[in-house]
């Protein structure tokens, strides 16, 4: 009696596993052609980006709640970055370009049923300027001298002086509900980020259907948005995950439709699985190596252009980013239109960079192995921020390729907080990162004389360059400084105070059932709106 | 008894109050400023007024003490750096699916591994006991992690037994409660039997041993000259003879399990306080931090207050000691 008891309960326990497996599998359902789910490794502390961590994710997901003035275009291979009408149906610059007028679309409502108005659009920008908000990007708003709201409709931008970027300043900015949230003052918002889930009030194409933290938020299709049949879709499911390996399991295993910021490796496994599309497209970034040209190693450009030719990057390239990534020649990437196309990336010659660092007073006298001038031996730190894991294993064979010419560099994984005053502060030899290129392609914050101590971490020093770069921000048409861009580009190639690695490219996997899926380097969600199930 | 129970909780305060310092101390002294501007054009005053609103304009052990007293009086861990969260919030959404998951194992390991010790021990020495016991030594040798990747491709993504990520399918808020309570198990079984794995073949083992000593006892033998079968034998009177042993490997398997949810929970998806752990880490989010190894110091020696306790009554000898 007690052993056949006994023996029942393995009996139960494999049926109730049964039971579960069973329920585990049952996600053969048809599907259903309303709703999406979406991989996208997120955070989504707060509804409100002043205070949220600033990342591309995020932004991707309040685009899709809010509105921004104008809708940034993804490509700008042909030409400067066009805004297209976005809440501003059309604007107009003052002769002088100190005062830019918006005339905002009467349609635009909030998810209250209260027209998106100009003292909106006020609001935000007294929000993004207020200290104790203490936004990220606060600076970008530097020229603003004052939001004039006309009438509810109509808002004027005032500037302190007339740049190429004055549009670059305004247009992106996703207009807050200041009706909603002006009820607690800008010195209380970072106290309790929670506080705006409860008060949410959205204007975009989708509203927020419920949010699990850590696991998934749920979009629904706003009724009431302005353009006609749009979203195609009544829901949108996104799902996060700490690994993005987990994102690329669930979409093989057929748990979600689409998968976004999917690893080189990763992508290995998906290509040619039936069934799915895997789409690359250039994002923007790029990773370079910055060197101290304060540091001995580093002063003179003979000596740079060495290192350019002994680090083999088509080789990075091709085992860390299994051909996903492309060579960089420049820091304005070839997916610009500013990209000089005859400035060719130095190519790997091991040969030509002895010989330059020959040249340049560099040889082995002592016979360890390692390069001297005078009493300085060729060996340095080559820093890079710790958790960027593509970039340390690059890291680990710049080591190789430079160790073959006979120079010493030391790869260090260094916590963000710690590298970074100490790259400001010129306290590093070498280090390597990655920076996403701005859209008005001024890169005076990167090689300016003046940015020594800010930006500039190669402290790179020359005059013609420093003319270059305030000619080309001085410019109302960015089209007519292309020439100065790209004589920047070609001293930038001879001086070599960063070491342009490799242009990354971004990958989005998606059921080939699903149509109008278009990532560009704006976002993977950026036409969220016009995703649908083929009929 | 109560003495005892007096004792052991006081003896887990002064170990909580020591981690908690160490943990302050190490995430506080490492070097770089959690809240250093990443913009060199954000105003100093800006990153001033940030850090004087997370308390980090203060001296360390201003801070220190601040802290500690923000969370003996009123339960304050502070602010999430990233999100601008309270951490203890952070964390409290984050326990209940590590427990889940950590349950779960314990439950899957002590299953597993009493099973198979009972199915060696009755035959010690047999093709069976052979292979029981270098699987069960090949399952504590394989790292979590990689068992957990191979569960996913060969049983999730190749033959569709199990959910590969998450604890919920996508949009579960839809479903029934029955339907919601199937759905978690159907997420949960498979990233619970990986975790619970490494240490079933620990228990195997000693099962096995321990009922295999049992019979060569005075009590073993007499059990069996009263004519009970070999199965009432091992499993009523031989357990017993295991079981504060067993209990004992309970509140040692708890760090193990903790730690291993952490991998777990990365491979699964699984949203629990190992994602965050890992992410606050990663980002410097010392609050969240301090959080969640205080929550797994507490949960740690909750395990090995509860061993105790249930070892006393199973033994009393001990509380006499």
């Amino acid at each position: 009696m007690y052993d056949d008891s006994v023996l029942s309960l393995p009996r139960l326990a494999v049926a109730g596993l049964a039971a579960v497996v069973g329920w585990g599998c049952s996600s053969e359902a048809p599907r259903d052609t309303t709703q999406v789910r979406v991989g996208l490794r997120f955070d989504y502390p707060t509804p409100n980006e002043l205070i949220a961590p600033p990342t591309l994710a995020y932004a991707a997901i309040n685009n899709q709640l809010y509105l921004s003035l104008m809708e940034e275009q993804g490509d700008l291979r042909d030409g400067p970055l066009p805004w297209a009408p976005g809440l501003a149906e059309e604007w107009e610059f003052s002769e002088d370009r100190l005062q830019l007028t918006l005339r905002l679309r009467p349609d635009a409502l909030w998810s209250d049923g209260q027209p998106v108005t100009a003292e909106n659009v006020r609001f935000t920008w007294l929000a993004q300027t207020d200290l104790d908000v203490a936004w990220n990007y606060a600076s970008s708003k530097e020229s603003i001298t004052d939001v004039e709201v006309i009438d509810a409709r109509t808002v004027r931008f005032h500037f302190s002086a007339a740049t190429g970027t004055q549009l670059d300043d305004i247009a992106p900015d996703r207009v807050l509900p200041g009706h909603a949230w002006e009820a607690r003052p800008f010195a209380e918002w970072r106290s309790d980020p929670g506080w705006f889930f409860e008060h949410l009030v959205t204007s975009g194409p989708f509203r927020l259907a419920s949010r699990t933290p850590g696991s998934e938020l749920v979009l629904e299709r706003n009724p009431d948005h302005f353009e006609a049949g749009l979203p195609r879709l009544e829901r949108v499911v996104l799902r996060t995950a700490a690994e993005s390996t987990a994102l690329t399991n669930q979409l093989l295993a057929g748990e979600l439709d689409v998968v976004t910021g999917i690893g080189a490796r990763d992508a290995l496994r998906i290509e040619g699985q039936p069934g799915l599309r895997l789409l690359a497209y250039p994002n923007r970034q790029f990773t370079f190596v910055s060197w101290n040209t304060t540091k001995p190693w580093f002063r003179d450009p003979q000596t740079r252009r060495a290192l350019a030719l002994a680090i083999d990057r088509q080789a990075i390239v091709d085992t860390i980013w299994h051909g996903y990534a492309q060579v960089g020649g420049s820091p304005i990437i070839s997916s610009v239109w500013a990209h000089d196309p005859d400035l060719k990336p130095w190519p790997h010659d091991t040969a030509a960079a002895r010989a330059e660092l020959a040249e340049a007073g560099w040889m082995d006298a002592d016979g360890d192995g390692i390069l001297e001038r005078g009493a300085v031996p060729f060996r340095f730190e080559l820093a890079t921020f710790a958790g960027a894991d593509a970039r340390w294993e690059a890291m680990q064979m710049v080591q190789a390729d430079l160790g073959a010419v006979g120079i010493d560099a030391q790869p260090r994984r260094v916590d963000p907080n710690a590298l970074i005053p100490r790259l400001m502060g010129q306290d590093f030899d070498a280090a390597a990162f990655g920076l996403a290129i701005p859209t008005n392609l001024d890169l005076g914050f990167l090689f300016h004389s003046e940015e020594a101590g800010s930006f500039n971490y190669a402290a790179y020093a020359s005059p013609e360059v420093d003319r270059l770069v305030d000619a080309f921000a001085s410019r109302h048409d960015p089209l007519e400084g292309r020439d100065d861009l790209r004589r920047l580009q070609r001293i930038l190639h001879e001086d070599q105070p960063i070491l342009v690695l490799w242009e990354s490219m971004s990958l989005v996997a998606f059921d080939e059932e699903l149509e109008s899926v278009a990532p560009n380097a704006v976002g993977p969600l950026v036409n969220l709106k016009e995703w649908a199930w083929r009929e | 008894m109560i003495r005892f129970l007096l004792r052991r909780l006081a003896a887990a305060a002064v170990l909580f109050l020591i981690v908690l310092t160490l943990t302050f101390a190490a995430v506080t002294l490492a070097p770089g400023d959690p809240l250093a501007p990443t913009d060199p054009r954000i105003p100093p005053e800006q990153a001033e007024r940030l850090r004087a609103l997370y308390g980090l304009d203060q001296p360390l052990p201003v801070q220190y003490l601040r802290w500690l007293g923000a969370v003996a009086l009123s339960w304050d861990w502070g602010q999430s750096y990233q999100t601008g969260r309270p951490a203890a919030d952070l964390l409290l959404e984050s326990l209940p699916p590590t427990l889940l998951l950590a349950g779960a194992a314990l439950l899957a390991q002590y299953v597993l591994g009493i099973g198979l010790g009972l199915l060696a021990a009755r035959r010690p020495n047999s093709w069976l006991d052979l292979g029981i016991r270098a699987a069960s030594l090949l399952v504590y040798a394989l790292p979590t992690f990689w068992v957990g990747l191979m569960a996913v491709l060969v049983l999730g993504v190749g033959l569709g037994l199990a959910p590969t990520g998450g604890m919920t399918s996508a949009a579960a808020f839809e479903l029934g409660p029955l339907a919601t309570v199937l759905d978690v198990l159907a997420h949960l079984w498979l990233p619970a039997l990986v975790l619970g794995l490494s240490m079933a073949g620990d228990i195997a083992r000693y099962t096995r041993t321990s009922l295999i000593e049992f019979q060569s006892t005075e009590a073993g033998r007499a059990a069996r000259a009263r004519g009970l079968s070999d199965t009432r034998i091992l499993l009523v009177h031989g357990l017993s003879h295991a079981g504060p042993r067993l209990v004992q490997m309970a509140a040692v398997s708890a760090p193990l399990l903790l730690s291993g949810a952490i991998v777990a929970e990365a491979v699964f998806a699984w949203p629990g306080m190992g994602s965050t752990t890992l992410q606050a880490i990663q980002s410097r989010d010392v609050p969240v931090v301090l959080a969640a190894t205080a929550c797994g110091a507490v949960l740690v020696i909750a395990a090995s207050l509860a061993a105790d306790l249930l070892l006393a009554r199973l033994d009393p000898r001990i509380v006499a000691e």
